[in-house]
């Protein structure tokens, strides 16, 4: 009852879990504009998914799996697969087995003992959302279903939905025996399987990165992320990086809260147009400049919210930030969707700004 | 001709210690006489033995080249000396006008013509403090002016500043080293007490120095520079070690505070920032700018907005603290920079003050205090920050300022805390208690504590800081690496 009296107390003036704040990008993560400086190596629509396979390097664009190709002068890329849907997740093993999560909610194997292998559904539910996938050994995948009612391509609306239907699953291809480890989860997008057994996930909706230790065993390792957590990769000497693929702002956390204006604007208006986060600055008089004239924290803050960014987090072993790498509501390469270090560079893909970037690896403040 | 004020072989003892040990002094007319010393180094004494507050034990004083004794403060300001003290004498409760001429009312009084008289003369000062305000509600600085003009309008011949800069802001600095000048060119004497080193050097026309009571050395300010007068003070250099450049700065640890959008009326205005662990946070801005107000807000000494006043998570914990005693056992201490109206309870033993740390804490016992309990945590406290005194008994209004900032936050971290905030820590504290607590807000980082330090002392913030936030106009405007930033950024930050 007093929780009851609390919860309506605060909505009513605006405060506690009913605050329409958003966390500062402060200390780790001070604005820089390293992105956006850094050379781009390869111009490609909407490229994601960068993984490695047996020393090549793949991603994804749109339906097609791309290897990219650094020798000779200038960056180049040729087709490894080619799908009828766009692909949402790709993951490879050690024994270079390649594996594909389609948009139409199916998983494909290439390679290995289990080449071949298409699963649409774990434990006879629908995959329908394959958001990130990851060996553990050459017969378990793990799987993060984003969401049970939208594909992957359908993210915007299911954060407009304000779902949390997500889940994280270890699936066994060989004998077929699927176990859960995380349900009810927002939009988990990015998995780093440690040692122990244990899954750490980046839920995208929550704004935190859990660690789950077993069923209904969660653990938060950060909390209140500024952006939209994504996908995560290993860093050489320890730790990891994470790709944030849009900020959080203000106007979109008051929107979160209005679920007769989220309903009425999902209905009516064309999605490009809604007040959500995007990957890319779409640049139409349609859409509230991105640039202002407010300034904090150093950074000329836009008068309208920034709705879409480029952040990439270096992360410690204990997945805090140690430094991270921007590009800025002025600037083209938002939407980082996915990173990967590939000797002393961090290659990152910008669906924003369609382009692969080489980034360094190094603490851009020389620490 | 004889100097304005003379003392010779002046001792001044307290319960058989001397405060003032066989000193000599003199005040020339027209001059500014730097004091300086290390807390507990006599100056206060001294000056009080000179306005009347205190009698010397031994000793004689010649004012005009004649033996003079003065039975009370008022008495010296009969005679024209007239003494601004570092704890204001002012009444809280009646408005700036009022205190300004109190003592001289009239039967009548025409209060409309009072507060435009106070007005006028405030401007002539160039100080921006409302005659109409009650003191009370007046900040440490503004309080200060006010005690500055009451001591400039009774005319007096000498007038002791104690520490007289502390509070002011560098353009209030300015505008009170002119308003210095002008006594100057006036004739009238100035003794000027200042850890502020630099400030001494630059508007002094000479220098003494005590050590331990004794006197050290009198010159002229021509003669000496910075490292000569904290040779002279503490008999070693101190100058490279308290505010040498960064080189290396600590990593950022968990994410202790997240502030968000706070709001407290126009003082504190959608100001954002980010607290972690093993970090000395330094948080730089002008008076007014509400880096107090913030930290205030933070630990529940101060309310924010009732509306939309914004989110501060703990721990990743979201928390709004009405009283401080919430924010102490979730593990947040403030340690205030006004220590003599908030730090500690002046007329209560070293023991009594860190016991009361100690009751508000969560592991406090409640209600049954047990003698032995205070006695060993005074103990351990008192040797672990060198309180110097007689013992723990002894009562914090006889510190020395640094030894009363050592009990305040010695009080604070009997708490146990997981987030510190020192609010101006080495504020009226001499040079060798500054080292000592900057030692110590170091190995608290160390252990990996979040340390907030809120200082408008630039050497400061730069040598102690691992990041800087500026504040300006309510707001944290702009954060710095103290590797990759001038003092003059900082400045521009904070101003523009």
């Amino acid at each position: 009852m007093i929780a009851f009296l609390k919860n309506a107390l605060d909505a009513w003036r605006g405060v506690g879990e009913h605050a329409v704040t958003v966390p500062p990008m402060d200390g780790a993560l001070s604005p820089n504009q390293i992105i956006e400086e850094a050379p781009g190596i390869l111009e490609i629509p909407a490229p994601d998914n960068l993984v490695a396979l047996a020393g090549r390097i793949l991603f994804s664009s749109g339906p097609e799996v791309h290897e990219l190709q650094l020798q000779g002068a200038a960056p180049s890329s040729k087709i490894v697969q080619r799908f009828e849907h766009d692909v949402s997740a790709l993951a490879t093993s050690v024994a270079g087995v390649l594996a594909v999560g389609l948009d139409d909610g199916s998983l494909r194997i290439f390679g290995g003992k289990h080449d071949g292998m298409v699963r649409k559904q774990v434990a006879k539910l629908d995959i329908r959302c394959p958001g990130a996938l990851q060996f553990v050994d050459e017969d378990t995948l793990l799987v993060a279903i984003g969401s049970r009612t939208n594909p992957r391509s359908g993210w915007k609306r299911d954060l407009m939905e304000r779902n949390t239907s997500g889940s994280v699953w270890r699936m066994n291809l060989a004998d077929g025996r699927d176990e859960c480890l995380g349900e009810n989860l927002g939009f988990p997008s990015g998995l780093v399987p440690l040692g122990n057994g244990e899954v750490v996930v980046s839920e995208a909706w929550k704004n935190r990165i859990v660690r789950l230790g077993g069923p209904g065993k969660v653990t938060a390792e950060l909390q209140d992320v500024t952006g939209y957590p994504g996908a995560m990769s290993p860093a050489a000497g320890g730790g990891y990086w994470l790709a944030v693929f849009a900020p959080r702002s203000q106007l979109i956390e008051f929107i979160l809260r209005e679920r007769d204006y989220r309903t009425c604007m999902m209905a009516e208006v064309d999605e490009s147009q809604w007040i959500a986060p995007t990957l890319e600055p779409t640049r139409t008089f349609l859409e509230p400049l991105q640039g202002g004239a407010l300034k904090h924290l150093g950074i000329l803050k836009p008068w309208a919210p920034t709705r879409s960014f480029g952040l990439v987090v270096r992360l410690d072993a204990d997945f805090q930030p140690l430094f991270s790498m921007h590009s800025r509501a002025d600037g083209r390469r938002h939407g980082i969707t996915s990173c990967l270090e590939a000797g002393d560079r961090l290659l990152v893909t910008s669906r924003g700004g369609n382009l692969i970037i080489s980034l360094p690896t190094q603490d851009p403040n020389g620490e | 001709m004889p100097p304005l004020i003379e003392l010779r072989n002046v001792t001044k003892k307290y319960g058989g210690i001397s405060a003032v040990e066989n000193v000599s002094f003199t005040l020339e007319k027209g001059e500014i006489h730097a004091l300086v010393g290390e807390n507990g180094a006599g100056k206060s004494t001294l000056t009080k033995m000179i306005a009347g507050v205190t009698k010397p034990t031994s000793g004689e004083m010649f004012v005009d080249g004649k033996l003079t004794s003065y039975a009370t403060p008022a008495e010296a300001l009969r005679n024209g000396v007239n003494m601004v003290f570092q704890e204001t004498s002012l009444v809280p409760s009646m408005t700036v006008a009022q205190n300004l001429y109190l003592g001289d009312e009239k039967y009548f009084n025409r209060l409309r013509g009072l507060y435009i008289a106070a007005q006028q003369f405030f401007q002539s000062l160039n100080f921006n403090v409302d005659p109409w305000a009650q003191v009370a509600t007046l900040g440490a600085a503004k309080k200060q002016m006010v005690e500055i003009a009451r001591a400039v309008r009774h005319n007096a011949r000498v007038i002791i500043f104690d520490e007289p800069t502390a509070t002011l802001t560098p353009e209030e600095k300015n505008y009170f080293f002119a308003l210095l000048k002008r006594l100057k060119a006036r004739g009238v004497s100035v003794v000027f007490i200042s850890h502020a080193l630099e400030e001494a050097l630059d508007i002094s026309d000479r220098i003494t120095i005590l050590r331990d009571g004794e006197h050290v050395i009198t010159d002229k300010t021509a003669n000496f520079d910075r490292d000569s007068v904290i040779r002279a003070m503490v008999g070693r250099t101190l100058s490279q070690e308290l505010y040498r450049e960064r080189t290396t700065r600590r990593r950022p640890g968990r994410r202790v505070l997240s502030v968000q959008n706070l709001s407290m009326g126009k003082i504190v205005r959608n100001s954002s920032f980010t607290i972690y662990a093993g970090q000395v946070t330094g948080m730089f801005g002008l008076i007014g700018s509400g880096r107090t107000e913030t930290a205030k807000i933070i630990a529940g000494v101060i309310k924010r907005n009732f509306f939309h006043g914004g989110e501060v998570r703990f721990n990743g914990k979201s928390v709004r603290y009405r009283v401080p005693r919430p924010a102490v056992i979730d593990g947040i201490v403030y340690v205030t920079e006004d220590r003599k109206i908030e730090g500690f309870f002046e007329t209560m033993s070293i023991a009594e003050n860190l016991f009361m740390g100690e009751l508000a804490s969560a592991h406090s016992k409640g209600f049954i205090v047990q003698m032995s309990d205070m006695q060993s945590l005074a103990d351990e406290w008192t040797k672990r920050l060198d309180i110097k005194a007689i013992n723990s008994e002894a009562k914090v209004i006889e510190l020395s300022g640094g030894n009363q900032q050592k009990v305040v936050i010695a009080k604070g971290l009997a708490q146990k805390p997981k987030l510190v905030i020192f609010d101006e820590p080495t504020r009226g504290v001499d040079v060798g208690a500054i080292a000592e607590i900057h030692a110590l807000i170091n190995r608290l980082a160390d252990e990996g504590l979040a340390v907030v330090v809120i200082s408008s002392y630039l050497p400061e913030i730069l040598n102690l800081s691992d990041r800087i936030l500026v504040c300006q106009k309510g707001r944290i405007v702009e954060e710095f690496s103290p590797m990759k930033v001038s003092k003059e950024e900082i400045m521009y930050a904070s101003v523009h």
